[in-house]
């Protein structure tokens, strides 16, 4: 999934700072929990606390897209209130606020949130890491299923590079070697053989910027 | 004089000059909290492992064993005073955890008019009570208990169910006819809006009972046998479509404004687990605190916490049971959890000294008042200090 966080409420009063009318719009896709309806709501009454507080009045709608990402279901979400609002305020990842630009030219779109990476939600560990960088040309077979181009600091495709220790990396110590991770995993599978394999430099253009499906 | 300092009077206690050590109430205790000591065979109560269901308390046969919480005499003291409110001579005894507004308990029943008394845990009922309301002139006892495996003290509704059979055969041979005393079961339970399911797999998660699946058509599907009606996944859900039978959202949103209109400043809004204070039988009176009683503190949501803040509450605190206490499965942890993430929101707003959380048990009475007047005590020197600053 994507992973978010919410903006400080700090910096969103700020940017909605030049509007009135706003609508908040959630997206019901990929974030856990997904920054949906429930979410969308909580900010409103967030922001109008905030802003009674400070002498401000917003009048704020709230919808939620099922994924803001999508062209046709953001562009009929928003329709309806077009007229009505000065500025769009995204609880989606930075795709959403972009559609919403694309899709209409006249309207400010301001996101409310910072988007991270696309992780692991392991939910009963609690923190969640980087763990594909949509790259455009996977290796996670030859990998164990373990990603070296997120999960190794070095992005390193042919590995370890030997600076690691008690399986930490040198570069952050908190962090685990993707290799040794991927070395102990591949054992346990019994295709070590895989490791030995020097994997050619990858393909970069294969991530592109834009693809017609 | 005694100058010691008073120990907390615990809640349930046992009369060891009345006590017959017949081990009833050891052998009805959910809890294993009444053991009878080896050597002298006295009975010994335990009162932190004390849910304080009162299960014991209307089953011992010696009347060896107090409560301060609805006692058999201030139950029939309290029946008599507000009788005259009321045109029936029909009394429905409800427990709180099962209980769907008046008017839908009255339909369950069929009767339009009655005298309600709600407890939590019809299992504290005692015979006495039971046969000194007929005494008293009421015809007709209804009694609502819980569904046997939602029943949160888990023997207070079975054992309600073997005493309503027991004296009804005795009734009967008094004339009363077989059904002086009807006994029906209910439980409130998650009711899902499939329109507005997104199937994001949230309540999935964070059921302890595991009741929901996310099924291969895209939804949500609830075990409804399995579900315990503690409104975690209802609080959570990111997409409102769910929600709690009798805590529904809307109706928690009208009762938020109404209780505020009618308090005085400073107004503290609490939200809390029916099972981490009994009420007195006439209600909680102070003008300045608001109480909207749930099933569970996991029921409690940002939504709710917020809207007592836009409408005027000058504090908001949410009362749960101890994780160890908790009636459902550790969901009063759950509840400090979401608790803590509105307050870390609240503080970037400046307005994170207006929520509090704190646990208690009925166990030590008087602990809420406490609580509450720590918290009020703060919110006023919160307001006292912003004074001074201007």
């Amino acid at each position: 999934m994507i992973v978010t966080t919410l903006k400080p409420l700090d910096e969103i009063l700020e940017s909605i700072s030049p509007y009135r009318k706003i609508l908040i719009a959630g997206c019901d896709g990929c974030t856990q929990p997904p920054r949906g309806i429930r979410e969308a709501k909580t900010l409103k009454q967030l922001l109008e606390l905030a802003g009674q507080l400070k002498g401000k009045e917003f009048e704020f709608k709230v919808t939620s897209v099922v994924k803001q990402c999508d062209s046709v279901l953001t562009t009929s979400a928003i329709k309806p209130y077009v007229e009505d609002i000065e500025a769009v305020l995204s609880l989606a990842c930075g795709a959403g606020p972009q559609t919403v630009a694309e899709f209409f030219p006249d309207l400010p779109v301001i996101p409310a949130q910072n988007s991270h990476f696309i992780g692991i939600d392991d939910r009963e560990g609690g923190a969640m890491f980087d763990s594909c960088a949509a790259c455009g040309d996977c290796i996670l077979a030859l990998t164990g299923g373990i990603c070296p181009v997120t999960r190794c600091s070095k992005g390193l495709l042919s590995g370890a590079c030997g600076g690691a220790s008690n399986g930490k990396c040198e570069l952050d110590p908190e962090r685990d070697c993707a290799w040794e991770l991927i070395y102990e995993r591949l054992r346990r599978l019994g295709k070590l053989d895989l490791i030995r394999e020097l994997t050619p430099p990858k393909d970069y253009s294969a991530k592109g910027w834009r693809v017609t499906p | 004089m005694n100058q010691k300092v008073a120990e907390p009077k615990p809640a349930v206690n046992i009369n060891d000059d009345y006590c017959s050590r017949c081990t009833i109430c050891s052998s009805l205790c959910p809890y294993d909290a009444i053991t009878q000591d080896r050597d002298n065979n006295k009975m010994v109560l335990d009162i932190e492992k004390c849910q304080v269901c009162g299960i014991c308390y209307s089953a011992c046969p010696a009347k060896a064993i107090d409560t301060i919480y609805y006692s058999s005499g201030s139950v029939l003291k309290y029946l008599d005073k507000v009788r005259p409110q009321y045109k029936s001579d029909t009394l429905v005894i409800m427990c709180k955890g099962s209980a769907p507004d008046f008017s839908e308990v009255g339909r369950l029943f069929g009767v339009k008019d009655f005298i309600p008394l709600s407890v939590p845990c019809v299992g504290r009922i005692s015979e006495e009570v039971l046969l000194g309301v007929l005494v008293a002139g009421i015809k007709k006892i209804n009694i609502l208990a819980c569904d046997e495996d939602y029943c949160r003290f888990h023997r207070g509704s079975p054992l309600t169910g073997r005493r309503t059979i027991a004296l009804n055969r005795m009734l009967g041979q008094l004339g009363y006819g077989e059904e002086a005393i009807t006994l029906k079961r209910n439980s409130l339970k998650v009711t899902v809006d499939k329109d507005l399911c997104i199937a994001c797999g949230n309540c999935v998660y964070y059921c302890p009972y595991n009741a929901p699946t996310l099924t291969s058509a895209g939804g949500i599907s609830f075990d409804l046998d399995a579900c315990r009606g503690c409104g975690l996944c209802v609080a959570l859900c990111p997409a409102f479509a769910l929600d709690l039978e009798n805590w529904e959202r809307d109706r928690i949103s009208d009762l938020i404004p109404q209780l505020l209109a009618e308090m005085k400043p400073p107004k503290i809004l609490v939200f809390r687990c029916q099972w981490a204070v009994y009420p007195p039988l006439n209600g909680d009176m102070s003008p300045n605190i608001g109480t909207i009683e749930l099933p569970c503190a996991g029921r409690v949501e940002a939504l709710h916490v917020l809207e007592a803040l836009q409408n005027g509450a000058d504090g908001v605190m949410v009362v749960a049971c101890s994780e160890d206490d908790c009636k459902q499965e550790k969901v009063s942890a759950k509840s400090e959890w979401v608790v803590t993430r509105i307050k870390e929101k609240l503080d970037q707003i400046g307005l994170g000294d207006k929520i509090n959380f704190a646990s208690v048990s009925p166990r030590y009475p008087g602990q809420v008042e406490e609580k509450v007047r720590q918290f009020r005590q703060s919110l006023e020197g919160a307001g006292a200090d912003k004074g001074e600053n201007k």
